[in-house]
């Protein structure tokens, strides 16, 4: 059989199957179209305003190589004037990350990119050997991963640079539309497929429009992901006929049971119908516009169309697992662990349903009647949006406190006065579910954010630093 | 209310229900006899037929519901539970709220099926039954011209049923996977179970998918690229293709309605068409919809809430209002707003399984 001729150029050999569309192309080609269709994803959504500053999660391995690479030839190309900085982490465990950050730092020369390199240490005071040395291996991955959530937006602050990239791929995205409808979470569905996240303050207007990034707060960061619509397989394929230089950052840890049986999902899919995983992509962001906020009202398919105009927070969630995570000490997790946890969780949800339609006249109502309610509030601090702490967690599937005025203060039992802390008599109740961390302002379900309850542990033990408030100017 | 009487001890290894038989079945958890299992489960179904009671009907105009019967356990065991559910009403009021005509939709072997629906007649003589072949479905309005886009054939449009079924076959043939061909057979067979419910006056349409079913379309729908068709999908009463549909099974589990077709006396299995094995999964002939059958199958033994907890988040979904939507797919009736190539007549998932026709 004679070797196919691609049917792009018609000349040259075909070398590459695209996963997409089952085309037979060369690798001339398909590094031309790779790259043309990155930009058509950045110049459709407007990702970028000429001039501004990009920060590229750089973790070494082939998807942010590949996105450095891409970015910094369209960059050049299209003469967007993009300054572009490598942004990479440290978690400080001695050996872990040498070899991904060698590959970081090798690219940053041969892109002439500026390279920044910052650790938890300088983040959080606490790098993870230290962390390690305090609380000892067991636990100490909830430590890593925790941090890592915000790892990223601390360190694009500290640089002053309000917008990080990272290299999420389409089956990146595909497995956490699939996970995310396996665990019952639109919320995160929606901002897995939104291709610009933001934290809680970046969508407020800025004081200077001017692009000065004096005054960076890394709950002022946004997040994008030029690649999402990039197959996996094709970011290999595009890493290998550029030669380009990455670390194989093969997680060697199971992940976890959800995640895992998305995994296996997509890859199945893929065999069964190549374009699925793209269909998978679609159909998230088709859903994420059906997805009702808060208030009930859908955002994008009913009313104003403008899906696009939405903002759409993220919490960091996704850093946890994309390419790089890991502290190498082993995630400890035995598979299926949160699977059957949910399935208890969900199970006992359904029977305090049943039970409580059954005896709910017997409920006794002595604790909520003629108790005094309204001279013993405790007040917050008034930036703190609250999450109901009050119903046990932040879970959308309880009730939001309904609507109130200053003269219809909800009645509380004395336990819920307990945990519940009101941002203020005359605020209204919370009615987001994800709400900012009040001693640090990043997106939190909780009150306090995790990252600062657990600095507010490490610090008890060996007071330092502890996380700085909006301060973080470089 | 009197104050609560302490609750006798639970004997753990007597039914959790009458404490009095033997459990036969676990069902999320709660050990049940075959006596509180069989009345556990039309619970659930008449709980969801709550629109359709005696007191909501209007003598002089009888409410006429149509059910598709595939002969799957599912469906079957949907036609028996209304069957009794109807001669209990008659019984007690000398009415009932409503009355069934059952559709079959012919799409295979024509000769087994035949049989079969003799049988569940003889069973459930009070419905009203009818069966017609797939091929009908080109008869209704609109489908023939859809699947024409590509035809260099200027055949005449000879309309009897011999051109159709081989029309329909044609069709079939030109499909490239096997994924494909499942999806279109899913569409046209709710095109013809619309049109017949249409033609019947059938105020809806009541099908047998349980919770696992919708679990498996909710994720099988979203890998075809249909995920904007999911409010549409899962939820009751919603009337997308203009009758509306109910899954009054929806809070039953796959396996359950299973066990209850064989506990029941005398046993369903002569009137349910077994279902022929499929070998070991080879992915060549594997569809999208058969790996979340597989998948779900598996999540069902030992996780059935976050099954049910897969239907319930998908439910949540708000489906665009009807009034607002200016296009739907001709094929799948989907809205197309945004979410389809301008100008395009299909939705993103009928392109995907028929791109000759994408015109
Ligand atoms: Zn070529
Ligand atoms: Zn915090
Ligand atoms: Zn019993
Ligand atoms: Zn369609």
């Amino acid at each position: 059989m004679p070797p196919h001729l691609c049917q792009l150029c018609n000349t040259a050999r075909a070398q590459v199957l695209r996963p997409k569309n089952h085309a037979r192309i060369c690798a001339n080609c398909f590094i031309a179209t790779f790259e043309r269709e990155t930009a058509e994803t950045i110049t459709s959504s407007n990702l970028f305003q000429p001039g501004e500053r990009i920060a590229i999660g750089a973790s070494g391995g082939k998807d942010s190589t590949v996105l450095a690479s891409v970015l910094k030839t369209l960059n050049e190309r299209h003469g967007w004037g993009l300054d572009l900085v490598l942004l990479s982490i440290d978690e400080g465990i001695t050996g872990y990350r040498d070899h991904s950050l060698d590959a970081v730092k090798r690219n940053s020369v041969e892109y002439d990119l500026p390279l920044k390199i910052v650790s938890y240490e300088e983040l959080y005071g606490w790098s993870m050997d230290q962390v390690v040395a305090q609380v000892g291996k067991k636990g100490n991955c909830t430590y890593c991963g925790v941090f890592r959530r915000q790892a990223l937006d601390r360190g694009a602050a500290m640089l002053g640079v309000a917008h990080v990239v990272t290299g999420h791929n389409a089956d990146d995205v595909a497995e956490t539309v699939l996970m995310n409808l396996l665990r019952g979470d639109l919320p995160r569905l929606s901002r897995a497929t939104s291709i610009v996240t933001s934290t809680p303050r970046a969508g407020q207007p800025k004081a200077s429009l001017d692009g000065q990034p004096a005054a960076v707060s890394f709950t002022n960061v946004k997040r994008s992901k030029p690649l999402m619509y990039a197959y996996e397989k094709e970011i290999v394929l595009y890493a290998h006929h550029k030669k380009l230089d990455y670390f194989s950052t093969e997680c060697i840890y199971s992940p976890e049971a959800f995640r895992g049986s998305a995994r296996t999902l997509i890859k199945n899919l893929e065999r069964i119908r190549p374009e699925s995983i793209l269909d998978v992509v679609r159909s998230g962001v088709d859903m994420a516009k059906l997805v009702p906020d808060a208030d009930g009202n859908c955002k994008g398919a009913c009313g104003s169309r403008k899906a696009t105009e939405i903002e759409v927070k993220h919490d960091g969630e996704e850093e946890e697992e994309a390419g790089g995570g890991g502290c190498g000490s082993g995630n400890g997790q035995e598979t299926g662990g949160e699977m059957a946890e949910m399935e208890k969780k969900l199970l006992q949800d359904d029977r305090a349903e049943e039970e409580g339609t059954e005896t709910h006249i017997s409920m006794p109502v002595k604790a909520v009647n003629g108790q005094r309610h309204d001279g013993d509030e405790k007040v917050g601090p008034p930036a703190a949006a609250l999450v109901g702490e009050a119903n046990g967690q932040g879970h959308d599937r309880h009730k939001h406190p309904p609507m109130s005025t200053a003269t219809t203060v909800p009645i509380r039992t004395k336990q819920e006065k307990k945990a519940g802390r009101r941002s203020g008599r005359d605020a209204p109740p919370p009615r987001q579910v994800l709400g900012q961390c009040e001693r640090c302002g990043y997106l939190s379900s909780q009150a306090v954010c995790k990252a600062c309850m657990l600095l507010e542990g490490l610090n008890k033990a060996r007071p330092r630093t502890g996380i700085e408030v909006g301060s973080a100017g470089g | 209310m009197p104050g609560r009487r302490a609750a006798p001890p639970i004997d753990h290894t007597l039914c959790r229900r009458c404490q009095v038989t033997e459990p036969a079945i676990t069902v999320r958890t709660e050990p049940l006899c075959a006596g509180c299992f069989s009345k556990y489960v039309p619970t659930k179904i008449v709980k969801r037929m709550e629109s359709f009671r005696v007191r909501h009907s209007d003598p002089g105009n009888e409410r006429v519901l149509l059910l598709p019967l595939s002969f799957g356990s599912c469906s079957t065991a949907l036609l028996h539970v209304l069957s009794q559910q109807l001669k209990g009403q008659a019984e007690k009021t000398g009415r009932t709220g409503f009355k069934l005509h059952v559709l079959h939709v012919d799409s295979s072997d024509a000769m087994a099926e035949s049989s079969l629906l003799g049988k569940v007649q003889e069973r459930y003589p009070e419905h009203t039954f009818s069966s017609c072949p797939l091929s009908d479905v080109l008869a209704v309005d609109g489908v023939r011209e859809l699947f024409q886009a590509d035809s260099s054939n200027s055949e005449p449009l000879n309309d009897d049923g011999s051109s159709r079924e081989l029309t329909l076959e044609k069709l079939f043939a030109s499909l490239t996977s096997p994924t494909s061909r499942g999806d279109i057979l899913q569409i046209l067979l709710r095109k013809l179970v619309v049109n017949c419910a249409k033609r019947e006056s059938c105020e809806a349409i009541l099908w047998g998918h349980s919770t696992t079913r919708l679990a498996e379309r909710t994720l099988a729908e979203t890998a075809k690229g249909r995920g904007s068709s999911l409010p549409w999908i899962v939820a009751d009463g919603e009337l997308l293709h203009g009758v509306p549909f109910y899954y009054p099974m929806r809070d039953l589990l796959s396996k359950e309605i299973a066990s209850f077709t064989s506990f029941l006396e005398p046993p369903l299995d002569d009137v349910i068409a077994t279902e022929a094995v499929k070998p070991a999964v080879s992915t060549k002939n594997t569809t999208i919809d058969d790996l979340m059958k597989q998948y779900f199958e598996s999540v069902e033994q030992e996780y059935p809430s976050i099954v049910a907890n897969v239907v319930k988040t998908t439910a949540k979904l708000r489906a665009t209002p009807l009034h607002e939507v200016e296009t739907q797919c001709e094929l799948c009736d989907v809205p197309l707003d945004g979410q389809a190539p301008e100008r395009s007549r299909l939705c993103y998932g009928c392109i995907r399984t028929l791109p000759q026709f994408a015109g």
